[in-house]
């Protein structure tokens, strides 16, 4: 059988194939930060911590290529004209997120915080809320190209999943603080499961415009 | 002979002019939002509108030719001119001007002043299809963009795949607008030269052939297609930048909505069919694609609530369908008196 090839569908598709590596990029470094935590307060695993960090930097730098890719097949191949602007602002707000699970895990590997037994299982609360929020986003934005009747299914997961994990991020605040730690100490960890909990708003932030590009994409 | 080409030359000017404007209307929005290119884009109409032109202009003609049948190369010569001067004048006026609605005034200035009767019964039919064609794109716009939404919602179709579906719809749209475009509209261009017209046949090997109309036609439809070619361009920018809060597809019902409106009222054959099977048929008369653009727009802003709507461009359209006819007709009945008292033409016979 013949097989034509249109230059202009094999670039569609070439990019399509992009959008979605992209997406199972980031849902790869949500599953790498969510089984991060678990091996840092492991006592024993600070090597495999080493490879996590390594790993999380290579899915980063995947990511940010792929990233640069789409920006650049979009207003070379001019596709999407309408909507490469909000395309470009909704793929920048996601590799943030990326960028954020790469931070927290380099910030754990580096400072070596002492987290005491007590709030492990909050911190393991947090980690997974905050995986799960950005997986979701990662998802509603894939509905964005794919399937637009889902998008608020997922983004409204997100919303969900955030308000959770700020549940978890105050109780865990307060804890600390309620704590007999030394202030230093205090204020190491307060940071810490900040930078944490910022991974979830900046899901939230991402939904927030994904909802109103998707409102932007009806015809 | 040489003077036919002469008095031709307000024909092909207003051909130009047409093609300037309407051929905007037709690939504006896909040019503008950058998803055809300009060049594209003119090919595309120009082929089309030569196309619709030469095979289908021959309806409206006749229904222009009902109303007012110039019988005269300088009589039409001034017909013409004195329509492309008011569409220039209503132009600078930044009114909604319709070259349909400017010759209509002028055949009606040449019947007052060569004695002839004005067939009252055409004219209201004419002027009643202006005011209904907006109103029709409008509707169909609805439809169209009703039926799209539904079929996008219910497919699911992926982002770049309706962008590239979106693409090609824009240049089917826009090659069925360009040869309803020509069919309509090379009757406000060519038809009031069809009475003097000298030309002859032309014969081509495998027995196709153009009559003297279709030459006619052929050399207005390269004039509208020179008019795509050197001056729609900028103004299809203005018209994307303009209207770029719309999405490519519902800029693509636009289109299909125009040139829908454009057929129905060009087709002989839709209204042949129509009548054979007893149906109530649509007059074959000259509209305005500007017309059936903003009628369109405006269908698709009523649809989502009427926010944002112009009301001050519907007042326009009604001020262009007053004042237009109008200025024509008083500025051919002036012109077709110095051009035979002053240099002694004959503007009837």
């Amino acid at each position: 059988m013949m097989h034509l090839k249109f230059p202009v569908v094999s670039r569609t598709r070439a990019l399509e194939n992009k959008i979605d590596s992209f997406h199972d990029k980031m849902i790869e470094a949500a599953a790498v930060f969510r089984k991060s935590i678990q091996i840092f307060l492991c006592a024993e695993s600070r090597s495999e911590y080493k490879a996590v960090n390594r790993q999380i930097k290579v899915i980063e730098h995947e990511a940010d290529k792929l990233r640069r890719d789409i920006e650049n097949d979009l207003y070379s191949e001019n596709l999407l004209p309408n909507l490469q602007a909000d395309i470009l602002q909704l793929v920048e707000g996601l590799d943030k997120i990326n960028n954020q699970f790469d931070d927290v895990i380099y910030k754990f590997y580096i400072e070596q915080p002492e987290i005491p037994q007590k709030f492990h299982r909050k911190l393991i609360d947090l980690c997974h809320q905050v995986a799960d929020c950005a997986e979701n986003m990662a998802i509603a934005s894939r509905a964005f190209f794919k399937d637009l009747s889902t998008v608020r299914d997922y983004s409204h997961k997100v919303y969900i999943m955030e308000q959770e994990s700020d549940a978890t991020y105050n109780d865990l605040k307060k804890a600390i603080f309620a704590s007999d730690m030394e202030l230093a100490n205090k204020l190491q960890l307060d940071l810490l499961i900040t930078e944490v909990a910022d991974i979830a708003d900046i899901a939230e932030d991402c939904a927030d415009e994904l909802l109103i590009f998707t409102l932007k994409r009806d015809i | 002979m040489l003077s036919f080409w002469i008095f031709l030359s307000s024909g092909l000017f207003l051909g130009w002019s047409l093609g300037a404007n309407d051929g905007s209307n037709i690939f504006g929005t896909a040019v503008g939002t950058r998803m055809v290119k300009f060049r594209t884009a003119a090919i595309i109409s120009s082929l089309f509108v030569i196309l619709g032109a030469v095979t289908a202009g021959g309806g409206t003609t006749d229904t222009l030719n009902e109303l007012g049948s110039v019988n005269a190369p300088a009589g039409a010569f001034m017909v013409g001119l004195a329509a492309a001067l008011s569409v220039y004048w209503m132009n600078k006026s930044k009114i909604s001007v319709s070259t349909s609605q400017a010759i209509v005034g002028a055949i009606v200035g040449w019947n007052l002043y060569s004695g002839r009767p004005t067939d009252l019964g055409t004219l209201s039919t004419i002027v009643g299809t202006w005011i209904f064609c907006p109103i029709l794109s409008g509707f169909l716009a609805i439809l169209i963009y009703q039926a799209t939404r539904f079929v996008i919602r219910r497919t699911a179709i992926p982002l770049l795949k309706l962008d590239h579906y979106t693409r090609i719809g824009l240049i089917i749209a826009g090659a069925f607008g360009a040869y309803a475009l020509g069919a309509n509209n090379i009757a406000n261009v060519m038809g009031i030269f069809t009475a003097s017209n000298p030309l002859h046949g032309l014969n081509f090997s495998g027995g196709f052939s153009l009559s003297s109309t279709q030459v006619l036609f052929l050399l207005g439809a390269l004039a509208i297609a020179a008019g795509i070619f050197t001056y729609s361009g900028q103004i299809m920018q203005t018209v994307g930048r303009n209207i770029f809060m719309m999405s490519p597809l519902a800029a693509w019902v636009v289109v299909v909505a125009q040139s829908m409106v454009l057929f129905l009222f060009a087709s002989a054959g839709l209204n042949n069919f129509l009548l054979a099977h007893h149906l109530p048929a649509l007059p074959l008369v000259p509209v305005s694609s500007s017309q059936a653009v903003i009628g369109a727009v405006i269908g698709i802003g009523l649809l989502k609530g009427g926010h944002g709507i112009n009301w001050n461009i519907i007042r326009r359209i009604f001020i262009g369908w007053i004042t237009t006819p109008i200025i024509a007709a008083a500025l051919c009945f002036v012109s077709l008196f110095f051009l035979e008292n002053v240099f002694n033409l004959t503007v009837y016979n």
